[in-house]
């Protein structure tokens, strides 16, 4: 239906995350028509990012500077490193504020399904890190996915010579639930890792 | 519980059509290919949210409609409750009392039917499969740990199967059957606590149904060695010696997805030697424990559904069906001769009028 220009501009909308036919003609449509310098300014900024935007060569997250701010922070923990799917956990952990190490990037999470296997997780990249820099505590913040499993068991083993601390996420009650409408696979998580009311 | 009220809407080859069930259920009669399969079906779909022949929600919509929607009214625990279910060839809809549900699982948990297939004869006859599915399903109809424990087996043994199709490393591997074993094991434990309930009322039922004459004797069949108490290593151990023919054969060789349930009939295999009738009273008090077992974890007896399934029996067999039946449950039967039932005593629709 649509040619030319326009065409191709669609179909590479349709290319990204969530956007199906009919969002990628809304969103060209939206582009092409009313004040062109917005598309041109989105067009640029597309352009800055992927240009300078690399992965840090330490820990692997997106950043435009290498080592990325994380990395080259020396007020952080040198000795715990946090192992986080993408990204974006990073934020997510950070806004915790319960945190203040070191981070690493997995970019994938081990799925023989999707061809992914160690090399695709960047193990290399983080055995050489753990090494280098003799982490003390290694915290796997991994979903508790199948595939997530996997690679926190995987990690496990490929570390059980050294003496590096590996710990994960707990599972279990969110703060501020009621235990009434927590499902029972969750409840019976908690119930499995309670703790002692005096710590 | 039970069923008071149904209306069908395009279902299968039903246009719109409203029924009213007595407590104690109802005879459905009617010729063949007149939809009494298809009635028992649309009750069924308010309790597992699907077809129980495996159709597709696309292929229980009437061949000129664009949708179908069942509703019902039921009791529970004196509590009357509205279920609703519509589907297009896209998108279902199932809500309880008004409120949308987001797992079909809830609905499990909620509405209870025993449905008695003519293909139960399957359960005693066919490859392990068929038992295997029995038994998943009797368990999940009360436990939610076991689904979320079978779905998640399911997705590590396809990731294994694919993993055992490549190069791997031992580690990578070992990453995966550390879950494998725990949760193989796991499902291998509810099983056999499962079994550890049915069998004794397995065997008085079938004893009283065969007249004292048949001897049943029951045990689960594990594709591995297995003689400690420990699955999970046991399973885990058998894994780590049976590499070389899993990279052979490119997928998993053992764990709960082979395993079987082996039933004798006076020391016989009941799979390869019983006799048509055997299967058929065997399946029958299979289902029929199943039932038992749910009323007694929920205090409430489930709907049993017959679809003709007593009309290959002799005369004392069925009769013997009946008198263990007899005032515990609704009990819904399709049949084109209402003779076999007589002794039910049950309301009649004929799906004719």
């Amino acid at each position: 239906m649509f040619s030319g220009y326009l065409g191709e501009l669609v179909q590479q909308l349709k290319k990204l995350p969530g956007i199906g036919n009919k969002s990628a003609q809304r969103l060209a449509m939206h582009l092409i028509s009313g004040d062109k310098n917005k598309a041109l300014l989105l067009a640029e900024s597309i352009q800055n990012a992927v240009e300078n935007i690399t992965n840090c060569s330490i820990c692997n997250m997106l950043s435009e500077s290498d080592p990325c701010e994380f990395c080259a922070d020396t007020a952080r923990h040198k000795n715990f490193l946090c192992v986080v799917e993408n990204t974006q956990d990073i934020y997510l952990v950070e806004n915790t504020h319960e945190y203040h190490g070191r981070y690493f990037v997995l970019g994938n999470l081990l799925s023989p399904l999707d061809g992914i296997g160690p090399d695709e997780i960047n193990f290399p990249l983080l055995l050489d890190l753990i090494r280098k820099d003799g982490i003390e505590e290694l915290i796997l913040a991994l979903n508790p996915s199948a595939e997530g499993e996997s690679t926190i068991n995987y990690i496990a083993s490929q570390l059980e010579e050294t003496s590096t601390n590996i710990t994960r996420l707990s599972t279990g009650l969110p703060f501020g639930g009621d235990i009434e409408y927590t499902n029972s696979i969750t409840l019976g998580n908690a119930l499995k890792r309670r703790y002692s009311v005096n710590n | 519980m039970e069923i008071s009220y149904l209306k069908i809407q395009n279902y299968r080859n039903f246009r719109e059509r409203k029924f009213e069930f007595e407590p104690e259920g109802t005879l459905i009669l009617g010729r063949n290919g007149i939809g009494k399969t298809n009635l028992l079906e649309a009750i069924a779909y308010l309790a597992f949210g699907k077809s129980f022949q495996n159709s597709k929600d696309a292929e229980l919509i009437n061949f000129s409609k664009a949708f179908f929607r069942l509703e019902g009214r039921f009791k529970l625990s004196e509590k009357d409750h509205f279920i609703e279910a519509a589907a297009d060839k896209n998108k279902k809809i199932i809500k309880i009392d008004e409120i949308n549900i987001s797992r079909i699982s809830e609905l499990y948990q909620f509405l209870k039917v025993v449905y008695f297939s003519p293909a139960d004869i399957n359960i005693i006859g066919g490859a392990p499969s068929f038992r295997r599915s029995f038994i998943d399903q009797a368990i999940s109809q009360y436990s939610f740990k076991y689904i979320a424990d079978l779905r998640r087996y399911n997705r590590i043994l396809k990731q294994r199967n694919a993993l055992l199709k490549e190069k791997f490393d031992p580690k990578e591997k070992r990453s995966w059957d550390e879950q494998f074993a725990h949760l193989g094991a796991a499902i291998i434990q509810q099983r056999l606590d499962y079994m550890q309930e049915f069998i004794p009322v397995l065997v008085d039922y079938y004893a009283r149904i065969s007249g004292f004459r048949e001897n049943l004797d029951i045990k689960y069949d594990f594709s591995f060695p297995h003689q400690g108490d420990d699955i999970r290593d046991d399973l885990f151990n058998h894994m780590e010696e049976s590499v070389e023919q899993e990279i052979h054969y490119e997928r998993s060789l053992c764990g709960p997805h082979l395993d079987d349930i082996e039933l004798t009939i006076n020391d016989h295999l009941a799979r390869n030697f019983a006799s048509q009738g055997q299967k058929r009273s065997l399946s029958i008090a299979a289902r029929l424990v199943q039932a038992n077992l749910i009323s007694s974890q929920s205090n409430e007896p489930p709907i049993l559904m017959f679809d003709d399934v007593l009309s290959d029996l002799d005369k004392e067999r069925s009769k013997e069906i009946i008198n263990l039946l007899q005032g515990t449950h609704q009990i819904f039967i399709a049949t084109p001769n209402s003779e076999t039932y007589k002794d039910f005593n049950l309301k009649k629709i004929d799906l004719e009028n």
